[in-house]
């Protein structure tokens, strides 16, 4: 909506969810940044490669590419591999324990765990200040 | 020498030391010799009419097959339900081989049978964990799909209220929108859930397969002419009834059916169709569904029961109609299998070997 906002720093959001994705995308637009947003796996990595953003917010039951193998390909990239990512979704992890399910996204530890990890639905205040730490 | 030794053999230890219930039984349906495990498992019954000491019998059952065998000289094997003993439901393999003299007559029959209910037992345990399973994975598999709606709810909430705190219609508009949306697929959902959970009390009873399938047909023929794909219905003539629940299988037809449409209607190849079958196959019921639609890749196939899982937008997949399909399936014993190729199209079967299907508590037959 506003890439006139030159300067702002840039966030890709990618979820297969149409409301998921209007909600995040106006949440962060509201909190100072600019955002882009992709439907899947597939779609998000030419996004990423093209527009190299700040920061990506990612779902991980999609259709076509999934958010973890997306997330195994962006972290071997070179181009990609230090941009932050946080996990915003909707699987359940046991116990409300989120580590088994960072070490299966890191494919035990052959890349690194992700930046941050929010259940859907999320706490907006958590996952503001969240965004704002990893890019201050 | 060795004859004399078999014979021995034969005679004291595989007579009485095979767990095996052996009986004679002559041509008035008296029981004239038994072993030892037949006397341990009924007590006797030397001089008493086969039926009343097998079955608790005042009259020779419908269907006596040892009198088929007195009269064509065959051997048969019948599984057969025995006495309920101690309220439990006793199960037997049932051999019945005739002795015949060098002249031919039949004097009697050799009745041995072998108790398999705990193989029963076994077998309907491990029926009910796969139930089980698909119950918990279903479950699971709703929280997942709420929750996508709740952030969509909240999304929606958001987008409006920020749209009315700077008087920006249009977001409130899209505010609203979203809101919309995601109430529309809590309807959905709730449907589904319902069919789902009916699924926890089949109402078993003896059905016509083909009612089943020309009912999900009926349902859908409209549907499928207004969209252009041909839908045609291959039913077995005579096929056998089974012990289904009716209401429950009709909602896992039209699940197939309905996912072979849409599978139809995203193609864009000329002259698609979409085939619902009845057949008997290797003693079992089959029901399939065959479409050639887009079909589906290995990743997409992997996925389509174990997870929640839907390649449909958010207004039209839910992910859960294979799910409920597979959970009402395996609650008859049968299975669900699928091939697809990706441009080629799809074809899923609902397999339902005859003798697992549930048996009904009906009065001792006869
Ligand atoms: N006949 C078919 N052809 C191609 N894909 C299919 C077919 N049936 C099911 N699928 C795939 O399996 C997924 C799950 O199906 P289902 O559990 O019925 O959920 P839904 O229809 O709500 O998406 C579908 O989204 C689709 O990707
Ligand atoms: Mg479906």
């Amino acid at each position: 909506m506003t890439d006139s906002n030159e300067g702002r720093k840039k966030i890709l959001v990618i979820d297969d969810e149409p409301s998921v994705v209007i909600y995040l995308e106006t949440l962060l637009q509201d909190n100072g940044y600019n955002t882009i947003s992709a439907s899947n796996g597939n779609d998000g990595m030419e996004k990423a490669l093209e527009h190299h953003p700040d920061l990506i917010c990612l779902d991980i039951t999609m259709p076509e590419k999934s958010g973890v193998s997306f997330y195994r390909d962006i972290r071997k990239n070179e181009e990609t591999k230090d941009i932050p990512v946080v996990i915003v979704t909707a699987v359940t992890y046991y116990g409300g324990d989120p580590e088994p399910f960072k070490n299966f996204l890191s494919s035990r530890h052959i890349v690194p765990a992700p930046d941050a990890f929010f259940p859907k639905p999320i706490d907006k205040k958590e996952f503001i200040s969240k965004i704002n730490e990893l890019l201050a | 020498m060795v004859e004399d030794c078999l014979s021995k053999f034969v005679q004291e230890q595989l007579w009485n030391q095979v767990p095996v219930a052996i009986a004679l039984i002559d041509r008035d349906f008296r029981i004239s010799e038994i072993n030892s495990a037949f006397k341990e498992q009924y007590g006797g019954g030397v001089g008493r009419p086969c039926y009343e000491v097998y079955k608790g019998r005042k009259s020779r059952c419908k269907n006596c097959a040892a009198a088929k065998s007195f009269s064509d000289g065959k051997t048969r094997v019948r599984e057969e339900k025995g006495r309920i003993d101690e309220g439990e439901q006793r199960y037997y393999i049932v051999h019945m081989i005739p002795l015949r003299q060098p002249d031919g007559h039949i004097p009697c029959i050799v009745e041995m049978s072998t108790d398999i209910t705990l193989t029963k037992q076994l077998e309907h345990d491990k029926i009910e964990a796969e139930r089980l399973a698909a119950v918990g994975q279903t479950v699971a598999g709703l929280a997942h799909g709420i929750k996508n709606v709740l952030m969509g709810l909240e999304g929606g909430m958001y987008v409006m209220r920020s749209g009315m705190d700077r008087s920006d219609e249009e977001r409130i508009k899209r505010g609203c929108q979203m809101l919309e949306d995601n109430v529309a697929r809590i309807s959905t959902f709730v449907k589904e859930f319902l069919q789902f959970a009916r699924g926890h009390t089949p109402k078993v009873k003896l059905t016509d397969p083909n009612k089943i399938a020309q009912k999900v047909y009926d349902m859908f023929y409209q549907k499928a002419a207004m969209a252009g794909i041909g839908l045609k219905l291959n039913l077995q003539e005579k096929i056998a009834m089974a012990m289904m629940d009716e209401m429950g299988i009709l909602d896992c037809v039209s699940n197939l059916v309905s996912n072979a449409l849409d599978a139809c209607e995203i193609s864009d190849k000329p002259g698609r169709s979409v085939s619902l079958s009845t057949l008997d196959e290797h003693g079992a019921l089959v029901i399939e569904v065959a479409d050639d639609g887009v079909g589906m890749d290995y990743e997409v196939k992997k996925k389509v029961f174990t997870n929640f899982f839907s390649t449909k937008g958010s207004d039209k997949g839910t992910g859960l109609g294979l799910l409920t399909t597979s959970k009402i399936v395996q609650e008859h014993g049968g299975k669900v299998s699928v091939e697809s190729e990706p441009g080629k199209g799809s074809v899923f079967r609902l397999v339902f070997p005859r003798d697992r299907l549930p048996t009904m508590h009906k009065k001792e037959e006869g």
